[in-house]
């Protein structure tokens, strides 16, 4: 037999057992051949345009699933920033656009579309503004729609601007979708260096320098990962490490072969395989639960970042061996609520947002899912984008904020949109004023990038 | 899916073209749209399986088990290219590998047959193509 028999068990255990799935196929689209001066044929466009690619994006990606079987969690599909499509448009009519794109996400069965956002790193046009201001209205009006705003990058330094604004739109979102636990929050995503193949959700949209289609695969298993090093208790930090990317490898080849297949099926070019450590609420599926095996007491414990920063560049290096096209955010991801070890660490107060916001200076991909108390003030917020966003700055790399003040909740309370989103222990703040520094306004220039220390 | 707007455009105007004088609205767009039916139903676009399956089964051993699979993929005119098994204790761990090419079902029919197997001997059994495995562990 040209099997392994061992092989074999072994990529069954990892599917049935240890959680492992391709996370999301994310067909990206390009629409900057849907604008036009009337908001009605733009918007009849797009959604004629996604029905057309991403039809069968659903149907193609299960046909896939029973081929190999290998689950994939999510289907979806990625816009190009909608910001490009209509400068000229009106808040009113961005809404619409929005609503246009969820009409399609529901046409199409996918579970989210991304790419309602916008990029003003270093400046922002009208169009822009009446953007950004569409943002609370149109992820309370649409159940799919995912947003996000690129605020920084290493060129162009930091829009504080545009970090304000956004700041202003996370509080409005939380307070329109009061009823519902402010869940347009959790669709919202504000960037410093954003990529632009990112297959993963809420901050996921079709570069602008990207083709017509393209098909990215995030893989997932933390899971697979966790069970491998339950045999190498005893073992030096080196073997650990070998572990996990040699488990890397694994679920990058699975990845790579998934997404080249349903890339094939829908007949549009494949990206990226994004090689990412994306948790899920399931027990078990835990980046936390790594970090303990490793050998914290909990995820907060001193030690936190270092083995963080060796998972991270193990999953990389794994990963890098096994698929010739790797992109996306490619890191290990440490949302809140999507991790139970994390949510545990968070209600005992092991975890505090500065130490999370140290964690994600060597992982992907920053406070991710982090819900804080709803009287936070617009400054505050503005002061926590600002801080992940120069972590993003200084070290070339993406971070982002998706952060949930949850109207109306504080310190004890918790928000909880079960599913994949899961459950969010609110977080302490600290109450220190940040006012004056943003009330200055303007930018913080691009840094030097020699003198690195 | 591969049906772009330049083909749409191309197809019409050849429409008309054959048409000629006679080109209303209503028979240019019956005209497209048959071509365009003729296109998507070409055969052997309903894409042909290719490559080996493997058939992955494990539970609590008992007589009868491989019968009872070999015999449903008979049934499906499934060719049987390999096997191989393994006890540990109580239990049985079996791998096949079969081609699928020569049966009338495709890999659904097949999985839910054996699917059905499974539940009635109270065993697991998974269909996959073999290229999972071999991807996985092998560059």
């Amino acid at each position: 037999m040209n099997f392994d028999f061992t092989e074999v068990l072994e990529t069954i255990m990892m599917s049935e057992v240890e959680h492992f799935d391709i996370r999301t196929v994310t067909m990206g689209i390009n629409l900057r051949d849907c604008s036009d001066r009337n908001i009605n044929v733009v918007t009849q466009k797009i959604y004629e345009k996604i029905v057309q690619y991403a039809g069968n994006h659903v149907k193609n990606a299960e046909a896939i699933e029973t081929t190999y079987g290998i689950r994939i969690a999510n289907k979806r599909v990625a816009v190009t920033p909608v910001s490009f499509i209509g400068d000229s448009f009106t808040t009113e009519e961005y809404v619409k656009i929005a609503e246009s794109l969820d009409k399609a996400a529901l046409e199409i069965g996918i579970d989210y579309i991304g790419g309602y956002s916008a990029l003003v790193q270093k400046g922002m046009t009208p169009g822009e503004e009446n953007f950004i201001k569409s943002i609370p209205l149109a992820l309370s009006t649409t159940k799919k729609v995912c947003s996000s705003v690129n605020i920084g990058s290493t060129k162009a330094g930091i829009n504080i601007d545009a970090v304000k604004m956004m700041a202003q739109v996370i509080k409005d979102t939380a307070y329109i979708t009061r009823d519902n636990q402010s869940i347009g929050c959790a669709k919202l995503v504000v960037f410093c260096n954003a990529v632009e193949d990112n297959p993963f959700i809420a901050g996921a949209f079709h570069g602008i320098t990207e083709g017509n289609a393209t098909l990215n695969v995030g893989v997932s298993g933390p899971g697979v990962v966790l069970e491998a090093l339950k045999n190498y208790r005893g073992s030096s930090i080196q073997d650990i490490a070998e572990v996990i990317k040699k488990t890397a490898f694994k679920i990058t080849r699975a990845g790579e072969l998934i997404g080249r297949k349903v890339a094939e099926k829908d007949g549009v070019e494949f990206g990226i395989v994004d090689i990412s450590l994306a948790p899920t609420p399931a027990e078990g599926d835990s980046i936390a639960d790594i970090l303990k095996e490793i050998g914290l007491e909990d995820v907060g414990a001193p030690g936190t970042t270092a083995a963080l920063a060796m998972l991270n560049d193990s999953v990389k290096k794994g990963g890098l061996m096994a698929s010739s096209s790797v992109g996306g955010l490619s890191g290990a991801f440490i949302p809140v609520s999507e991790d139970q070890g994390m949510i545990a660490a968070a209600e005992k107060g092991h975890l505090t947002i500065e130490k999370l916001e140290a964690m994600t200076a060597v992982c992907s991909v920053g406070l991710d899912m982090v819900a804080i108390p709803g009287d936070t003030p617009v400054n505050t917020i503005a002061g926590i984008i600002a801080d992940e966003a120069a972590i993003g700055l200084i070290n070339e790399k993406t971070t982002a904020c998706r952060l949930i003040p949850a109207y109306g909740l504080g310190v004890g309370e918790s928000v909880d949109y079960g599913g994949l989103l899961g459950k969010a222990p609110i977080m302490p703040v600290k109450m220190l004023s940040s006012d004056v520094f943003f009330n200055r306004g303007g930018k913080i220039p691009a840094p030097v990038r020699s003198l690195t220390n | 899916m591969k049906i772009s707007e330049e083909l749409i455009r191309e197809i019409t105007y050849k429409v008309i073209n054959d048409l000629g004088a006679e080109a209303t609205h209503d028979k240019v767009r019956e005209g497209v749209e048959k071509e365009l039916a003729a296109i998507q139903t070409v055969p052997g676009n309903p894409e042909k399986f290719e490559g080996k399956v493997l058939v992955t089964s494990f539970g609590l051993n008992k007589p009868g088990i491989v019968a009872r699979i070999t015999g449903t993929l008979a049934e499906m005119d499934i060719d049987l290219q390999d096997i191989t098994q393994r006890i540990m204790q109580d239990f049985y761990t079996l791998i096949m590998i079969i081609d699928i090419t020569s049966s009338p079902k495709n890999l659904k029919e097949i999985q839910e047959a054996l699917q059905k197997v499974a539940d009635e001997l109270n065993i697991k059994i998974y269909v996959q193509h073999e290229d999972i495995f071999r991807y996985m562990f092998r560059i």
